[in-house]
């Protein structure tokens, strides 16, 4: 990379070049993980077959690719689309490095919210979960608010009425379990986070949601800048510090609880993309959250590529994979010192 | 000129403020002086127009709360150090409000390299913030408020926690505003330093203001002791420089 400065000019702070590599790259990924899998397809007949030319996939290939690898991947674009940014716009929010898109109590609620579904609901539980996992993290998120009296003068008493809500929640769900000892697993199953259930509908649906969450995130990405400052720093840079962080944690929430319901509670995405996207670049500005984005929807189709191809036929919990790959990670930039100050 | 009449501000049941008037000069430098919890960063914040307040505080006419009109740069005691963020892209963010947030300009690049050479961080413009020392980031906070190109500066006790040499490194920058016609307000705990840089002293104590004037009128007068509690000594040095002391207080 050139060195900043070299010329007695600054160069520009963010290189938009660095986000069209992202997309190429996440393009690419995309291609990669529709093609591989227990049965191959070839790359150019996928090409063929969805642009509608002669000489595509035959019709149970087809079927594999419309009905099957390409929700799942689409699916897995959008929620680590989704959880790298949330993580991105908290960690700015709340000046906490360690900051992840779980934070507020939402996938606490998320769970809570799951386990009366599948405790409930019975054998129709897939159908219902979403929507009680989805409504149990807004619901847990805006009880964090509520609590948090002081939420305008220190957004860290957010953050701890958060953590308040989320045992809270923690331990309803868990007192739920105890008593429907058979939900145990497809609870447990849905903790560790799955895209197995990807289908047209979930895309859609969580598409819209998201698709909303994050161009409201991305409009506002080049003044979160200002929300790293004191809040009367942030004010002499002509930002309304409050109302900033308001709509940035709103919006973020409904990313967040849309991921959660789209496809369980899948860890470490919100954390690891961010920080290797800063890494990589050597720049912490939110103008980067475009390129965060992509990168996390990469790095979670690459994550359920690795998970249903490592143990082929069987396949493994993305969040086994995302955890597999995050906690390491985690301790090489630790050791790096980048996270912490001197 | 920045005129505050009858400011009172309120944290609760608690007044912070109490019937300030103040009249502030442009392109001087102003210095509020006062014991601790005497009102002065409370002071400065309504001055930046952040701060709720009743009274009046107007600044060419204008009324200051929630104005985002104006360009004020403001340098806090404790800033929030953003941990990853080198010190180029810090600089860089005193030019958000003029170029607009995320679209730095060719002109602004170039204005803040010249700012670092300035304030001599043009080594480490690759440094994360977060690894400077006290004396540098001080200077990285005057030099993203030289970026700022502000009309007005405030400054809160932008010399504590430095040693001498870098006290006078960072107010001799700040004095290069006031060449350029910014006006300056700060809050400063030495009185002698105060003295030295600013033509305006306005002494604090317990949310009110005792008395403003010159600094050799301020430093002379009896107010000052009071604002002190008879704590302060002042000496002429040979060269006729002014050097205000605390005192040996055996009664403590």
């Amino acid at each position: 990379m050139k060195k900043l400065g070299s010329e007695g000019v600054i160069s520009p702070i963010w290189n938009w070049k660095i986000t069209a590599a992202s997309f190429s790259l996440l393009i690419f990924v995309l291609f990669l993980a529709i093609s591989f899998g227990p049965v191959p397809l070839e790359f150019q007949k996928i090409i063929r077959t969805l642009f509608g030319l002669p000489g595509g996939l035959t019709g149970q290939e087809r079927t594999l690719l419309i009905d099957l690898r390409l929700p799942r991947a689409l699916l897995a674009v959008i929620v680590g689309a989704a959880l790298a940014t949330s993580g991105a716009v908290y960690q700015t929010v709340f000046r906490n490095p360690l900051a992840d898109p779980y934070l507020l109590g939402a996938a606490a609620g998320a769970g809570l919210g799951a386990t009366i579904a599948i405790t409930s609901a019975g054998a129709d539980l897939y159908s219902l979960l979403p929507i009680f996992s989805f409504f149990g993290a807004i619901l847990a998120v805006l009880v964090s608010f509520f609590i948090s009296g002081k939420f305008f003068a220190e957004p860290n008493s957010l953050l701890l009425s958060g953590i308040a809500v989320g045992s809270f929640a923690t331990a309803v769900q868990t007192y739920l379990q105890q008593r429907n000892s058979s939900s145990l697993r497809p609870v447990y199953s849905w903790i560790l986070g799955e895209l197995t259930v990807a289908n047209w509908q979930k895309v859609t649906w969580s598409s819209i949601y998201i698709f909303i969450a994050l161009t409201i995130l991305i409009t506002v990405s080049k003044q979160l800048d200002g929300l790293m400052l004191t809040d009367e720093e942030a004010f002499s840079l002509g930002i309304n510090p409050n109302r900033l962080r308001v709509i940035a944690v709103i919006a973020a929430t409904l990313a967040t609880a849309t991921a959660v319901s789209a496809s369980g509670l899948i860890g470490f995405v919100g954390i690891v993309v961010p920080h290797l996207v800063r890494g990589i670049t050597h720049r912490v500005t939110n103008r980067g959250l475009l390129t965060i984005a992509l990168v996390g929807a990469s790095f979670l189709v690459l994550a359920d590529l690795g998970a249903r191809t490592l143990l082929s036929p069987a396949e493994l919990p993305i969040g086994v994979i995302t955890a597999f790959v995050g906690a390491p990670f985690f301790l090489v930039v630790l050791r790096k010192k980048r996270l912490v100050s001197k | 000129m920045i005129k505050v009449e009858d400011l009172n501000v309120r944290f609760g049941q608690k007044e912070i403020l109490k019937d300030i008037n103040v009249e502030i000069e442009h392109s001087k430098w102003t210095c509020l002086v006062g014991p601790n919890g005497a009102g002065k960063t409370t002071f400065l914040k309504t001055l930046l127009g952040s701060q709720s307040y009743s009274g009046s505080i107007t600044d060419s006419g204008a009324e200051v709360y929630g104005n985002h009109d104006r360009n004020v740069a403001f340098v806090p005691q404790q800033p929030q150090i953003p941990i990853g963020m080198s010190v180029s892209e810090y600089v860089m963010l005193g030019r958000s409000k003029r170029d607009g947030w995320g679209n730095e300009s060719k002109k602004s690049r170039t204005l803040v390299a010249d700012i670092l050479k300035l304030t001599g961080l043009f080594g480490m413009l690759n440094q994360f913030v977060s690894q400077l020392s006290g004396g540098e980031m001080q200077r990285a906070l005057i030099a993203r408020a030289l970026a700022q190109e502000p009309t007005l500066i405030l400054l809160d006790e932008p010399t504590s926690a430095l040693d001498l040499h870098h006290q006078i490194a960072v107010l001799n920058n700040i004095e290069l505003l006031k060449e350029r016609g910014v006006t300056i307000v700060s809050t400063m705990h030495d009185i002698t330093l105060a003295a030295m840089y600013a033509e305006k002293i306005v002494v604090m104590q317990e949310g009110k203001v005792l008395l403003s004037g010159t600094s050799d009128f301020v430093i002379h007068s009896p107010e000052l002791q009071v604002a002190f509690e008879n704590r302060i000594s002042v000496f002429t040095l040979d060269s006729g420089r002014q050097v205000i002391v605390a005192k040996k207080d055996l009664s403590n």
